[in-house]
């Protein structure tokens, strides 16, 4: 834990931090020219683009360059909420992330314990690297194996349509698309979602568990006493890092599932950005609309992170 | 030393040799166009028609192809870089980031070219009219696609309109329901009507042929107005809807795929289209050289009366297909050249060149001097067509109105094509608002022609009701309409005084 006081405590302040940071640079030196290169990849691909952040404030045209371009200021932030279609744009954002909290957040947990419970280690091997597999097929394919299954000539469709009587329009209607959405992202990513916490179930003591069995405690015991309080603080590391993306819904997947009918669902913010910044080449208006999501998202990081902190956990720093 | 002094001799012997070289070189236009199948092996070198047109024009180009699919996507990333192409074909002419970047200077003013006549004459034997709808403040920056007007309308399968007991021709909209309800009828499987994902035409075909105005139309008082607003409009909607009802139209058509269109007709499963009429001689000519069909079973519709006896049409294009615009990578010495390049693509000899290629590398002539293209069957001829050739058409403009040489045979379908435009052109309802710009359709736009849109669809499908659709059209004023109804009023008032 290196929380900004303790970096206080350790390295004093003022004059002194910088005298001591200097006298770690130079003992150290070897260890921090091998950071140097990941501190240049941030500088350069993370920290410089940031100043095109200004074109959020201008009119911004590609030919009269970042510095050329119009000073517009807060137009087009004002220009996003001129029309109440911005709480459609957020509402659907926002249902689509707490639908994935809630059904797609905990699978590969579920599934990691699930993996973690496997007596044969062969078999649990075996079965990972099959697990994987879908993390690795183009969304563009799964949604086309979605069409293929779920369309009007599939197999799922025409059979819902047997049993029921009357089909159902999977693809072509509001109140399913979310559904679909979660479904295709739950088959899609359970499996590789599962690796971090496989990583963190490692580090269980094996110890207690042969404790806990010699106390007679059963599978669900050891699941509940164990297992779980040791991978805790990951989730919460996870949980956060999600908050962070709260707003974030991709914009492929949904335009590739999006059709007329359905469209009051497949609306979110990130299409929007798409729409405005790519199709329409409306560079200024769809930064400002992404830097407002980033702003938020910051936001929330921060304050998921304190409230972890205040209920005792260790959290993201 | 010495070792050195000829060292130095050599080299600047081999740089005088490069530059006599280069001063040799044909002066190279990069042009960036649109391409419709993407797999096709375009050959940059030893291209007889490449080669033809640097001999004739004394330009070599450089084509970079993009997707027509991404085109509009390609076009917007490509502005964005610090040296664009010479040329672009920009595909929609309003794009707002074409229009702000004609507006900060990214692109040649060639307001002055096109009327000097003497130095480009063909140029300047353009339409005014149209160049003056593509201008962005009354400035001309590109030279506009021509394209043959109006084109929109109907055609449909004789053979099983027959078979069903209707056989006449097709003169009225009432006529155009008897038809309808008479393909519905044939089997369960199959459609009257062929719609898919892309409704807009659709659409539009039948809401103006009702009378409703293109996008936007200008009311008794000589203001703008949506052309949702208008009664023909819901009446062509309820068209589509009672066909809908009486199983004329595939309940999953919002899910279809555009690629998907042609082959609907192609395997039996719909008999009729709104959309573009050249594709009627063009399924007809599918239909005899894959199905052995040998009489005509395709037939465009003409006008379409309504009952009180008015016909109005819906132009699927007003003339032109977006432009060719000349970028700011050409320095203002080389300027000339390029618009004289352009000039020379809008001569016969050019129009030849770009639509139709090197005479028996890429198309073929017949016995009484036609054009031929080659069937899918000679393949040796169709990859040469493709590998030369591709979609070079593209930076057609043919803006004199002159045909493209040497002329195409004409089967009666494609005669009957040529007059059907010539008929319907006096009727075709322009969309006032085109040459207009508003910031709230340059900001929300798409967003907003998407409510009305997918309200449409909504409606023709019977999943909301004619309130749930008012109540859309309601939503759309609300969400940025009557601000852009409003912008184009005064604009379009402006631009009349």
């Amino acid at each position: 834990m290196s929380t900004r006081a303790e970096v206080k405590r350790m390295h004093g302040t003022g004059k002194k931090y910088w005298q001591k940071l200097g006298a770690d640079l130079k003992r150290d030196k070897w260890l921090y020219l091998l950071l140097l290169p990941g501190v240049i990849y941030f500088i350069v691909f993370k920290y410089l683009p940031m100043f095109g952040i200004v074109i959020a404030f201008e009119n911004y045209v590609p030919f009269s360059g970042v510095l050329g371009s119009e000073w517009v200021g807060t137009k087009w932030f004002n220009y996003f909420f001129r029309f109440p279609s911005w709480v459609t744009y957020l509402t659907n954002t926002l249902i689509l992330s707490l639908m994935n909290i809630i059904f797609y957040f905990p699978a590969p947990i579920i599934l990691a314990l699930l993996l973690n419970e496997m007596r044969s280690l062969r078999y649990k091997k075996l079965l990972q690297t099959f697990l994987y597999v879908p993390h690795f097929i183009s969304i563009v394919i799964v949604v086309s194996i979605t069409f293929v299954m779920f369309g009007p000539s599939g197999i799922v469709y025409k059979s819902t349509e047997m049993l029921l009587g009357h089909p159902i329009n999977y693809m072509g209607s509001p109140d399913t698309f979310r559904w679909m959405i979660i479904g295709q992202t739950v088959w899609k990513e359970t499996g590789w979602g599962t690796i971090i916490f496989l990583a963190a179930l490692t580090n269980v003591d094996t110890q207690l568990y042969e404790a806990a069995m010699v106390d007679g405690a059963g599978r669900l015991r050891r699941l509940w006493h164990i297992t779980l309080p040791a991978i805790r603080s990951t989730i919460v590391l996870m949980l956060i890092l999600r908050m962070g993306s709260v707003l974030d819904t991709g914009y492929d997947h949904l335009i590739l599932m999006a059709n007329p009918l359905n469209r009051k669902a497949s609306q979110t913010l990130d299409v929007f950005v798409y729409q405005q910044g790519i199709q329409q080449g409306q560079f200024s208006y769809a930064s400002a609309i992404g830097l407002m999501k980033s702003v938020v998202s910051v936001t929330l990081v921060v304050a998921s992170n304190k409230v972890a902190h205040l209920l005792g956990e260790q959290g993201l720093y | 030393m010495k070792k050195l002094v000829s060292l130095f001799l050599a080299l600047v012997m081999l740089l005088s040799v490069t530059s006599i070289a280069l001063a040799d070189e044909p002066f190279v236009i990069t042009v960036m166009l649109p391409e419709f199948p993407s797999e096709v092996d375009f050959a940059a070198e030893n291209n007889p028609v490449l080669d033809a047109i640097e001999a004739a024009s004394g330009v070599r180009l450089n084509v970079i192809w993009g997707p027509n699919s991404t085109y509009g996507d390609l076009l917007n990333t490509t502005l964005a870089d610090s040296k664009p192409p010479m040329l672009i074909a920009a595909t929609d002419a309003r794009n707002p980031l074409i229009i702000n970047s004609a507006r900060a200077g990214a692109f040649w003013d060639l307001t002055d070219y096109v009327k000097d006549a003497e130095n480009y004459p063909h140029l300047a034997a353009g339409n005014a009219q149209i160049y003056n709808n593509i201008s962005v403040d009354g400035r001309v920056y590109g030279i506009y696609r021509s394209r043959v007007f109006p084109r929109g309308g109907v055609y449909y399968r004789t053979d099983i309109a027959k078979q069903m007991g209707f056989d006449k021709e097709v003169t009225t909209l009432a006529d155009l329901t008897e038809l309808a309800e008479a393909l519905a009828k044939y089997s369960d499987d199959t459609y009257a009507l062929n719609m898919c994902s892309y409704t807009a035409g659709t659409i539009s075909v039948i809401t103006v042929a009702f009378g409703a105005p293109n996008n936007w139309g200008v009311d008794e008082n000589g203001n703008i107005y949506p052309a949702h607003l208008s009664p023909a409009y819901l009446e062509g909607l309820n068209w589509l809807r009672h066909l809908y009802e009486i199983k004329g139209i595939d309940p999953n058509f919002a899910q279809i795929s555009t690629s998907d269109w042609d082959n609907i007709e192609r395997t039996g499963k719909a008999f009729m289209r709104f959309d573009c009429l050249d594709n009627a001689h063009r399924q007809q000519e599918w239909f005899e050289k894959n199905a052995g069909v040998t009489e005509l079973i395709w037939q465009s519709v003409g006008p379409l009366a309504k009952e009180d006896g008015s016909i109005t049409v819906w132009p699927q294009n007003a003339g032109f297909n977006g432009e060719i615009l000349i970028t700011k990578t050409v320095s203002e010495a080389d300027l000339p050249k390029v618009v004289k390049f352009l000039d020379w693509c809008n001569s016969d000899e050019g129009a030849t060149l770009l639509n139709c290629g090197v005479q028996d590398a890429t198309y073929w002539l017949d016995a009484d001097g036609y054009r031929i293209t080659p069937s899918a069957e000679e393949t040796e001829k169709t990859n040469a067509t493709k590998m030369y050739l591709h979609d070079l058409n593209q930076l057609g403009m043919q803006v004199t109105g002159n045909p493209i040489l040497p002329a195409l045979k004409l089967t009666a379908l494609r005669q009957r094509y040529e007059d059907l435009n010539a008929i319907l052109a006096p009727y075709a309802v322009l969309d006032p608002c085109y040459p207009l710009v508003s910031e709230t359709n340059v900001a929300f736009g798409t967003q907003l022609s998407q409510i009305i849109s997918d309200a449409a669809v909504q409606y023709i499908a019977g999943q909301i009701s004619e309130a749930e659709l008012r109540a859309a059209w309601e939503d759309w004023a609300m969400q940025g309409g009557d601000m852009m109804t409003q912008e184009y009023n005064e604009a379009y008032h402006a631009a009349q005084n």
